[in-house]
C-alpha cells in the first residue's frame, strides 16, 4: 500500500463500515445543499427579475435565509450524533499508536470525502430540480412560463461558499473534541453508564409557565394587531415551554407513574415506563425538535394553503364590491351626479350587475379607551339611502353599527366630544354580501360604523370640507365582464373629475385587477411553505432515524439480557413497539396540541392579510393535520425498520 | 429419579456455509440430583458454555436429551420456552446482565413481573432473600452505584425470587476481586444447604473447590468426575488441582 493514499484508503473504508450511519449524513448535507441551492436559484433567477415582482423576490429571500439557518442546525445535530457513535473507534486508533494529528488529518480526509459527496450530490440534484422549483412557482404565482435552463453562477457560488464554512466548522470541532479527551474516554465513550435522569421541578415549572403564558396569549387575544406584536413572543414562550416540559416534565410524569406500584409492575409497563424513563434524558431535545419542527409544518402549510385557496375571499375583503368608485370631497350634489352618470353608464354598457350600493361617509382611525378602531361616518340620510329604517337623530346622538365586538355602551366620544348611543344595529348594507369585509378594516383594526348627523360630524372634524363618497357594484357574470365595466366607469368618473373643481375627484378600483398581485403573494408565500415544509419534513425524519439507531444498539442488550431472564421474543416485541410507538407519536400529538392552541391567534393573524374565513382555515388545518400525521407514521414506520433490524 | 438429566448431549455448530463444522459436545452425560452442588470445569472451549445454554434451554442440541424433573426441556415449545425458564431456572451470569434501567428491586422483581405476579408478593419473597444476600440497604440504588459483588449478588437475588427448581451459574466469580468472590462462594454453599440444587460453570479452581461434585470437560465429554466425599475445601481444592494438571498433560483416566 503505498503511503501516499494511506489517509484516503483509510477514510473511505471507515466511511463504507459506518455507512448505516454516515449514508443519512451524507443525504440530509446533499438535500440542505439542494435546498439552498434551489432558493438561490429562484432568487437569482433572470425569470423572476423580468418579471418584476419584488413580492416574489423578497418571500424568496427569506426563504434562503430560513433555509441557511435550518440546515447549519441540521448539520451541527446529526454530526454530533456521529461522533458521539465513532468515539469508540477513533479511541482505538489511538491506543493503536495514532497520534491526535494524525486521527486530525484522518478525520479531515473524511470530512473533505463527506463534503464532497454531499455538495457535488447536493448541486446536481438542485440544478436536475431547479426548473422543476421554477415552474411549480411561477404556476402557484400565476406567471407566465419561460423556457430555458440556466445555471446562474452567484447561486453556485454562494451554495459552495457557505457549505465549505460549514464543513470546516464541524471538521474544527469535531477535531477539539477528540483533542480534548483521553483515549480511555473515547474508548468507553460510548458506553458510560448513564445516571438516572432526574427530574427537575425547576425546569418543570419554568416549562409550565412560560407555554401556559405562550398558550394564554394564543387563546386570548382578539385583535389583529395585537396578534401580530404578540406572536413571536408567544412562539418562543412555546418553544421553551416545549423544551422544558419535554425534558423535565416527561420524566416528573413517568417517575410518578413509577410511584405507583399497582401500575408500574405490570408486565405491559415494567419495561416501558423504566426504558423510557431512561432514554428521555437523551431523546427530550430531540423529540423537542420534532415537535416544534412538526408544528412549524403545520402552521406554515396549514396558512399558506388558506391563504392560496382563499384569494377570492382576501379580494372581497380588499374590494366590498368588484368595482369601487370613490368620490373625494364631495357634497351631496356632487355626489348625486356622479351617481347618476355611473348608473347611466352601467346602463349603456349592458352588463348584468348586482348588489349596488352607494353612500356619503367620513372615514377616521380613533383611539377608544380599549382598543384603537377605525370608523365610518354615515349621515342618517345616506343610511336609509342604504336600505336601512328612517330615523331621526338629535345633535348629540349616534346608531352604532360594530361588527367585530358585542357593543354595550351607553355613550361614544369622539374627540372629547360625548355622544348618546340612541340603538345599536346588527347589520348594515356596507358590503357585506359576502359578511367578512366588514369585520375587520384593512389594517387589522376593529371596525365601527357611526350614523351621526352630517353637521355633527362637522362640528366635531371641522377640518373636513365635505364627505367622501362610494359606489360600489358586482359583476356576477365573467371577470372580462368585470374589467369591461371598470373600464367604461373610470372613463365616465374620469370625465366628471374633469368638470369639478381641484381635490374634488373620483377615482374607480377593481378586484380582478389586483387579482395577479395577490396571486404572487399568496402563490409564492404557498410555494415556500411547500418548500420549507419539505426540508422540514426530511429534517425530522433525519433526526427520527437518528434516535431508532442509536436506541436500538442501547436497547440491543438490554432486551437481550430480559430474554434471558425470562422474556418471550413476543413480549420483547410488545415491549419495544409500545415503548416506541409512545414516544415517537407524543411529538406528534404535541404539535397538535399547539396548533389547536395556536389556532386563534394565527386566524387572527390571517385577518391582517385580509383573510378571514374561518371555516376554510379550520379545513386547511385539518386536512394539513391529517397529510401530515400520515407523512409522520410513514417516516416512523421506515425508520422503525432500521431500530428492527438492530434489537432483533 | 435425578432433578437433571443429560443424556448423550451432542452439539454441531455448523459455519455460515456449511463448510466447516466444529463439534462443541461429543456426547456428554451426567445427571443431578435435587439438592446437590455441581460444579463444571474445563478449559476454554472445552464447550462448558455450550453445555450450560442447552440446559438452560437458550440453545439446541444436534442430538441428545436434557430431562428435568424428567421433562424434556429440548421439545418444548418456542411459545412455553420463556415462561419455563422463567419460572425453572435461575440464572447467574458472569458480567452481571442487569438492566441498567431498573433499580436493584426492579431487576430482583423482574421476573416476577414477567410472571405477572402481584406486587405485595413480589415484596414479601423479596424480604428473605435480601436480608440472606445483605442487599437491603442498596435496594433503590441503580446498577451503575453499586460495586461488583454487589451487582452479583443482586443478581443472585434475581434467579433467586422465582424459586427456581435449578440455579445456573456461568462464571459468577469471574469478574469479581477475591473478597467479593470468597462472600459469593459463601452465599452459593448458604444457598445449597437451603436445598437449592447449583450447577456452576467455572474456571475458578476456588470456585470449584466449594462445590459437592466436580465434572471435568474435555474435548465435548465429560472427562472425569471427582466427589467431595468427607474433603475439606483445602482439600477438594488440593484434588481439583491435581486432575487439572493431569489433564493438561493430556493424560488418562
Amino acid at each position: 500500500m503505498s503511503r501516499r493514499f494511506f489517509y484516503s484508503r483509510l477514510a473511505l473504508s471507515n466511511l463504507r463500515k459506518n455507512s448505516r450511519i454516515y449514508a443519512p449524513y451524507i443525504f440530509a448535507c446533499s438535500v440542505s445543499v439542494m435546498m439552498l441551492y434551489i432558493m438561490l436559484f429562484l432568487l437569482f433567477s433572470p425569470g423572476l427579475h423580468e418579471m418584476d415582482s419584488t413580492s416574489l423576490i423578497t418571500v424568496m429571500g427569506l426563504g434562503c435565509i430560513v433555509i441557511g439557518f435550518f440546515s447549519t442546525g441540521l448539520l451541527w445535530y446529526t454530526n454530533s450524533f456521529l461522533i458521539k457513535r465513532r468515539k469508540k473507534e477513533i479511541g482505538l486508533f489511538n491506543i493503536l499508536g495514532m497520534e491526535k494529528r494524525h486521527i486530525a488529518r484522518l478525520m479531515a480526509t473524511e470530512t473533505v470525502f463527506t463534503a464532497l459527496l454531499s455538495i457535488i450530490s447536493g448541486l446536481l440534484l438542485g440544478i436536475l430540480f431547479s426548473k422543476l422549483a421554477l415552474l411549480a412557482l411561477l404556476r402557484l404565482a400565476g406567471l407566465q412560463t419561460q423556457f430555458g435552463f440556466s445555471v446562474p453562477l452567484p447561486a453556485v457560488l454562494i451554495t459552495l461558499l457557505f457549505f465549505f464554512v460549514e464543513f470546516l466548522f464541524i471538521l474544527l470541532t469535531n477535531i477539539g473534541r477528540v483533542h480534548l479527551a483521553r483515549p480511555i474516554e473515547l474508548l468507553y465513550g460510548g458506553s458510560v453508564g448513564e445516571r438516572e435522569p432526574r427530574a427537575s421541578w425547576l425546569l418543570t415549572l419554568l416549562g409550565v409557565l412560560t407555554l401556559g403564558a405562550g398558550y394564554a396569549m394564543a387563546l386570548s387575544v382578539r385583535s389583529p394587531l395585537r396578534a401580530l406584536e404578540l406572536f413571536f413572543i408567544a412562539v418562543m414562550l412555546v418553544i421553551i415551554g416545549t423544551y422544558c416540559l419535554f425534558t423535565s416534565g416527561s420524566i416528573a410524569m413517568l417517575k410518578a407513574m413509577r410511584r405507583n406500584k399497582k401500575y408500574y409492575y405490570r408486565t405491559d409497563h415494567f419495561t416501558a415506563v423504566s426504558g423510557m424513563i431512561y432514554r428521555m434524558k437523551q431523546n427530550a431535545a430531540g423529540l423537542a425538535s420534532i415537535c416544534i419542527l412538526s408544528t412549524m409544518v403545520l402552521v406554515m402549510l396549514s396558512t399558506t394553503v388558506c391563504l392560496y385557496f382563499g384569494i377570492d375571499d382576501a379580494l372581497r375583503a380588499q374590494f366590498p364590491r368588484n368595482i369601487g368608485v370613490t368620490g373625494i370631497n364631495m357634497t351631496a350634489e356632487q355626489a348625486h351626479e356622479l351617481e347618476r352618470r355611473l348608473n347611466e353608464a352601467v346602463e349603456e354598457s349592458g352588463i348584468e350587475t348586482e348588489g349596488v350600493v352607494s353612500y356619503r361617509y367620513a372615514y377616521f382611525s380613533y383611539s377608544g379607551t380599549q382598543s384603537d378602531s377605525t370608523i365610518y361616518l354615515i349621515p342618517p340620510e345616506e343610511y336609509e339611502r342604504m336600505g336601512g329604517e328612517p330615523v331621526t337623530l338629535a345633535e348629540n346622538e349616534v346608531l352604532v353599527y360594530s361588527p367585530d365586538e358585542d357593543f354595550r355602551e351607553s355613550t361614544v366620544t369622539l374627540r372629547g366630544t360625548e355622544l348618546r348611543v340612541a340603538g345599536v344595529l346588527d347589520s348594515l348594507n356596507v358590503a357585506e354580501s359576502e359578511s367578512t369585509s366588514t369585520r375587520v378594516s384593512l389594517n387589522g383594526m376593529p371596525l365601527r360604523y357611526l350614523i351621526m348627523r352630517e353637521d355633527t360630524i362637522m362640528r366635531i372634524y371641522p377640518e373636513t370640507n365635505d364627505l367622501d363618497y362610494y359606489y360600489g357594484v358586482d359583476v356576477p357574470t365573467s371577470r372580462e365582464a368585470q374589467r369591461e365595466l371598470h373600464v367604461m366607469l373610470s372613463l365616465t368618473a374620469g370625465e366628471y373629475s374633469q368638470e369639478l373643481p381641484s381635490g374634488v375627484f373620483a377615482r374607480t378600483r377593481c378586484a380582478e385587477d389586483a387579482r395577479g398581485y395577490f396571486i404572487q403573494m399568496y402563490g409564492g408565500l404557498f410555494f415556500l411553505g411547500i418548500f420549507l415544509s419539505l426540508l422540514f419534513i426530511s429534517a425530522t425524519a433525519m433526526i427520527m432515524y437518528y434516535k431508532q439507531i442509536s436506541e436500538g444498539y442501547d436497547d440491543k442488550v438490554r432486551f437481550e439480557i430480559m430474554q434471558k431472564v425470562g422474556m418471550s421474543r413476543a413480549e420483547v416485541r410488545k415491549t419495544i413497539r409500545s415503548q416506541v410507538l409512545i414516544v415517537f407519536f407524543l411529538p406528534l400529538l404535541a404539535a397538535a396540541v399547539h396548533v389547536a392552541a395556536a389556532f386563534n391567534m394565527i386566524s387572527r393573524l390571517m385577518a391582517v392579510l385580509d383573510l378571514v374565513n374561518l371555516p376554510l382555515f379550520i379545513i386547511c388545518t385539518l386536512a394539513t393535520l391529517a397529510l401530515f400525521g400520515v407523512l409522520y407514521a410513514a417516516v416512523y414506520a421506515l425508520t422503525a425498520r432500521a431500530y428492527y433490524r438492530i434489537v432483533e | 429419579m435425578s432433578l437433571l438429566e443429560v443424556k448423550n448431549l451432542k452439539k454441531i455448530y455448523t459455519t455460515r456455509f456449511g463448510a466447516q463444522q466444529v463439534q462443541a459436545l461429543s456426547n456428554v452425560s451426567f445427571s443431578v440430583d435435587a439438592g446437590e452442588y455441581v460444579a463444571i470445569m474445563g478449559e476454554s472451549g472445552s464447550g462448558k458454555t455450550t453445555l450450560l445454554n442447552i440446559v438452560a434451554a437458550l440453545d439446541k442440541p444436534t442430538s441428545g436429551d436434557v430431562l428435568l424433573d424428567g421433562r424434556s426441556i429440548v421439545s418444548i415449545g418456542e411459545k412455553e420456552i420463556s415462561a419455563f425458564r422463567r419460572d425453572n431456572l435461575g440464572f447467574v451470569f458472569q458480567d452481571f446482565n442487569l438492566l441498567d434501567t431498573f433499580s436493584v428491586t426492579d431487576n430482583i422483581f423482574l421476573p416476577l413481573v414477567l410472571a405477572g405476579k402481584s406486587y405485595d408478593e413480589m415484596r414479601r419473597r423479596m424480604e428473605p432473600i435480601v436480608q440472606t444476600l445483605r442487599i437491603t440497604d442498596i435496594l433503590s440504588k441503580f446498577p451503575y452505584e453499586i460495586s461488583g459483588g454487589q451487582k452479583q449478588r443482586t443478581a443472585v437475588a434475581r434467579a433467586l425470587i422465582t424459586d427456581p427448581r435449578l440455579i445456573l451459574a456461568d462464571e459468577p466469580t469471574g469478574a469479581l476481586d477475591s473478597r467479593a468472590t470468597d462472600e459469593l462462594l459463601d452465599i452459593f454453599s448458604r444457598i445449597n444447604a437451603d436445598g437449592h440444587t447449583i450447577l456452576l460453570v467455572t474456571h475458578s479452581l476456588k470456585a470449584a473447590s466449594r462445590a459437592g461434585r466436580v465434572l471435568f470437560l474435555r474435548d465435548g465429554e465429560v472427562f472425569h468426575q471427582l466427589y467431595r466425599g468427607d474433603l475439606s475445601n483445602d482439600e477438594m481444592y488440593a484434588r481439583i488441582s491435581d486432575t487439572l494438571t493431569m489433564l493438561m498433560a493430556g493424560g488418562r483416566k
